[in-house]
């Protein structure tokens, strides 16, 4: 167990380390003078000279890629290109918005989606199942900004029942939630129907499996097989795909955090960008990536403490 | 009738299909009397595991019982709700199931699985797995105070079905199932799990109702046999009645064809000839009347009487009304249905000298861990040794049976001659050249001599491609050059006598016997000199596993073939068998000429296992507690000094401490044994 975690931790590093070469290759094959491209057009040759000094844009890039590997290890990001704030204060501030809504987008389609998926796997054929299987297919349909959009238009422009744009006062716990709760569900909406096709599929092979009729042989009552027994095992692929599946999130919610304004990591990169604010891009793609691995990895330990047998095999 | 515990009266029940409606179960009647053994008898297609099933109201959805009465202590089942079938459910009717790697949740440690089915009770938590810990105990695990907490793989085999009996006994059920309790096992396992039901049917006064095809294990365990055919009881009896005094020509055919009970070796089995009729169809006459060898006219337009015989019932026309007949049936001993073909014309080819395979010092060995963990954990040699060497040939015209328990190595031994697994050391020749590791490339013009058939008939096909395809196939892979591939698939499928029309079939709609016949035209198709057959009668009916058989013989006979049967079914290895090597912990213990092997093993382990097989006679059953002990050890615990030892009943010091060489007692016979079995006379 110990081994295995210390090699995944292993193989986590050399992923995020493959992860900024390639980041850190594409911003320097971009053509262009860097310090051009983030001051501008008009910038004054000894601001691009000093820029360049400041972003040791005159080393060889090997020497640029080390250096901020280095400095990222010591926990320094390097600093914003024009508030020049540290790179880590900035994602600090706004790392928790995106969070949320990452945690609160996955968690309410989890909640729905894996009950839904276990009624519609009971009852095969029935009317629950129909439904769910009709939803589930139309909202994995739907991009998850579209529905951001309409769900924007209805429910803030035409019934006015919850806030359009930003993120809730500081503070204000309940404004707050109430801000969260469009953009997640938004992007958490396609993610019902997915996990409860795949909650379903997976629930219908587990019945038919030999040690649910050995369960039903000994009497215990379906609440305990379906709750207990059958889903203990179906849920199982389910944890990989809910893993996996925060990827996907991560850039929904870019979208997300545009259409709605919310100041999170995702609409931050994607300013960064826009700006040509190299370090702050690199910051967040980091986090970004390091967020997505570290889910990864707990859905593995996750899996490892549910399921005894791949718990032995590590 | 106070000592009918359960009645099953009239059922008929039908499975609503696609097609239409299969008439599964037609009339079964049979009385269970209480502190009995019952077995119920039959092939597959025969309904008696649905039979358990609806006992259980536990059928498929698309089941619908159309008559009849399950009675169990006055109360019909069949009209109980879930609630009141729940209640009944674990409580007084408990069920031990075929396979237990597949019928034990993996993910729940065995404490969870054993309390959970006391949930009716009101007892403390310790309570529960205090009375599970005793039942484990009581079943033979060792430590159960520990192994309670352990999850089922981390349970051998042997073990699983031990906690599998434990779990079924725990509430004291007055009737316990047990559906086919020892087909997943090895032969050493079946006979200690035939003692301990035995046991503990004493011990718990419970009766035992097992439903299986083996009639080994029927004759071994049972008081009472309902022999079902096609969805109906053909007949009931004691069990002495039914082995030695059988009135259904389907029974006299069922015992004839089993090899055990022929005991002429060498010569052509007797097979039922046909297959089970299509119960979607309807049916008039006797079920069995289209594949009876003694089937009269009036066999296939009425039904016939139910006549009360000795100990049982019989349908049968010959035993009553216009068609009956007074020497039926016959006396014991007298071949009086299984039908055994001519021999063909051909003379077997008397084996030449010259070998076509040829293995020396054959070692596998499998990595248990990556070398960088290895090196943490100071484990020095991260392998195991799945073959030790092994030496063995086979020459053209013979077979050679590899026999041996699961865990003997014996796949990983044909594997490795197939060059589908790397050889650590040792030689592999084929026709005197040497073969072993070659990369694919140079190996695959000799795929076209050393064909292999799978374990697997059904799994082993691709589903998606028609008969025609699938046994065209190695033509294709191999460049047929412009042969006409249709012309081929219909000679093919005549040589194993699979009629043309199944060409265009998908090996879904194959039953066993016919996957097997597509298994065996695809190892034929390139005309091989050897084949290497993994299991090539498991999973087929006792009926049909002789026509299979006989067919590789007269394949043989006719071109030459050498077989390499890797197999554990002792009975059938000592029918087909040239020579015999027997395999443990990937070890050859012993080998020979089979008929020699058999008559006086040498080595206590193929004397254990000779002696295991439960043999189809109810007069020949074998003492309580005869069976070997304990299971076959992981290859990563090998014992000290013989391998065998620990479980040799013979077993003295010297062979805990150095491995035993291997002793030649003529130049085709040899044993890896110190103390052999044989007569000292006999030892050069």
């Amino acid at each position: 167990m110990a081994f295995y975690f210390v090699k995944r931790l292993g193989l986590s590093a050399l992923v995020v380390g493959t992860v900024l070469l390639v980041l850190f290759s594409l911003l320097h094959m971009i053509p262009g003078n860097p310090a051009i491209l983030a001051l501008g057009t008009r910038a004054t040759p000894e601001a691009i000279a000093e820029y360049t000094a400041r972003m040791r844009l005159d080393e060889p890039v090997w020497v640029q890629f080390v250096h901020f590997v280095s400095q990222a290890l010591r926990g320094d990001l390097g600093a914003d290109v024009f508030s020049n704030r540290p790179v880590t204060a900035v994602i600090g501030d706004r790392i928790g918005f995106s969070l949320a809504l990452i945690l609160t987008g996955m968690g309410w389609a989890v909640l729905l989606g894996v009950p839904l998926g276990c009624l519609a796997a009971v009852r095969p054929r029935s009317w629950v199942d129909r439904v769910t299987g009709i939803l589930s297919v139309g909202t994995i349909a739907v991009p998850s900004f579209l529905v951001a959009i309409w769900s924007l238009l209805l429910f803030s422009l035409q019934l006015h029942w919850l806030p359009a744009i930003g993120a809730g006062e500081p503070g204000d716990l309940s404004d707050q939630l109430s801000h969260l709760i469009l953009p997640a569900f938004a992007i958490g909406l396609g993610w019902v129907g997915y996990l409860a096709r795949m909650v379903r599929a997976s629930m219908l092979e587990v019945l038919g499996e030999p040690y649910i009729r050995s369960a039903r042989a000994f009497g215990l009552p379906p609440r305990r097989i379906v709750g207990g027994y059958a889903l203990r095992v179906a849920i199982l692929p389910t944890i990989t795909l809910i893993g996996m599946g925060f990827g996907g999130l991560i850039s929904s919610a870019v979208f997300a955090e545009i259409i709605f304004a919310r100041p999170g990591v995702g609409k931050m990169i994607f300013d960064a960008v826009s700006d040509r604010n190299f370090p702050l891009v690199q910051g967040g793609v980091l986090v970004a990536t390091a967020f997505y691995i570290l889910v990864v990895l707990v859905s593995d330990l996750v899996i490892a403490w549910l399921d005894p047998r791949v718990r032995s095999s590590l | 009738m106070d000592d009918t515990i359960l009645d099953v009266s009239g059922l008929s029940l039908d499975f609503r299909t696609g097609r239409g409606r299969i008439r599964a179960l037609r009339d079964v009647s049979f009385p269970v009397r209480r502190g009995r053994i019952l077995g119920i008898v039959g092939e597959s297609g025969s309904g008696k595991s649905t039979v358990l099933w609806s006992i259980l109201g536990l059928l498929a959805r698309n089941a619908e019982v159309t008559s009849g009465r399950i009675a169990f202590q006055g109360r019909d089942l069949l009209g109980l709700d879930d609630e009141a079938l729940r209640a009944i459910r674990g409580e007084k009717i408990s069920v031990v199931f075929q396979d237990p790697m597949t019928s034990q949740i993996p993910v729940l440690p065995y404490a969870r699985q054993f309390s959970d089915i006391l949930y009716r009770r009101s007892m403390s938590r310790a309570e529960k797995r205090d009375a599970a810990v005793e039942l484990l105990r009581r079943v033979g695990i060792p430590d159960p105070e520990d192994r309670i907490d352990a999850y089922p793989h981390q349970f051998s085999g042997g073990m699983r079905q031990r906690a599998a009996i434990a779990m079924s006994m725990l509430t004291g059920p007055n009737l316990l199932l047990a559906d086919e309790p020892t087909t997943a096992l090895d032969v050493t396992m079946e006979a200690q799990m035939i003692d301990l039901m035995r046991d503990l049917r004493a011990a718990f006064d419970t009766t035992i109702v097992v439903v299986s095809h083996n009639l080994g294990l029927i004759a071994e365990m049972c008081d009472d046999v309902v022999v079902m055919y096609a969805g109906e009881v053909v007949e009931t009896g004691e069990v002495r009645d039914i082995f030695h005094n059988a009135r259904h020509p389907y029974t006299r055919a069922l015992l004839e064809c089993d090899p055990a009970r022929v005991e002429r070796t060498g010569g052509r089995l007797p097979v039922i000839p046909g297959d089970i009729p299509d119960l979607s169809a309807s049916l008039t006459g006797c079920i069995f009347a289209a594949r009876c060898p003694r089937a009269m006219p009036i066999c296939r337009t009425e039904t016939p009487p139910d006549v009360a015989r000795g100990t049982g019932h019989a349908r049968c026309h010959l035993l009553e009304g216009p068609g009956a007949d007074p020497d039926w049936p016959p006396p014991a001993g007298v071949v009086a249905v299984g039908r055994t073909d001519p021999p063909p014309a051909a003379v077997r080819p008397k084996r030449s000298g010259e070998p076509l395979l040829e293995v020396r010092g054959l070692n596998v060995r499998f990595g248990t861990m990556g070398p960088i963990r290895a090196r943490i954990r100071g484990v020095r040699d991260p392998f195991v040794d799945a073959v030790l060497d092994v030496d063995l040939s086979v020459a053209p015209g013979e077979t050679l049976a590899l026999v041996g328990e699961s865990g003997s190595g014996k796949s990983t031994l044909g594997r490795a001659i197939l060059n589908l697994l790397p050889v650590n050391r040792g030689s592999v020749s084929f026709d005197g050249q040497s073969v072993e590791n070659r990369p694919e490339r140079r190996f695959k013009p000799l795929r076209r001599d050393m064909a292999m058939m799978f374990q697997d008939p059904v799994g082993s096909l691709s589903p998606r491609k028609s008969v025609r395809a699938l046994i065209t196939e190695p033509l294709v892979i191999h460049g047929a050059g412009g042969r006409d591939l249709n012309a081929e698939a219909e000679r093919l499928a005549d040589m194993v006598r699979l009629p043309r029309n199944f060409l265009s079939r998908y090996p879904h709609e194959l039953s066993g016997g016919q996957a097997r016949r597509v298994g065996v035209a695809r190892a034929l198709s390139l005309n091989p000199r050897l084949i290497i057959a993994d299991e090539p009668t498991a999973g087929l009916d006792v009926s049909v596993q002789g026509e299979i058989l006989n067919l590789m013989a007269d394949l043989q006979a006719e071109h030459g073939l050498g077989y390499l049967i890797i197999t554990h079914n002792l009975p059938v290895v000592r029918h087909i068998a040239d020579r015999i090597a027997i395999m443990y912990l990937g070890r050859m213990v012993e080998e020979g000429p089979a008929a020699e092997v058999f008559a006086a093993p040498a080595h206590p382990y193929t004397h254990a296992l000779v002696s295991g097989v439960p043999y189809p006679d109810p007069d020949r059953r074998r003492p309580p507690s005869s069976a070997i002990s304990g299971e076959v050890p992981s290859l990563l615990r090998r014992p000290p000094g013989c391998d065998f030892a620990p479980r040799c009943p013979f077993a003295r010091p010297a062979c805990r401490e150095a491995k035993p060489p291997t002793v030649h007692l003529s130049p085709e016979r040899r044993h890896a044994c110190l103390f052999p079995l044989v007569p000292p006379e006999r030892q050069n």
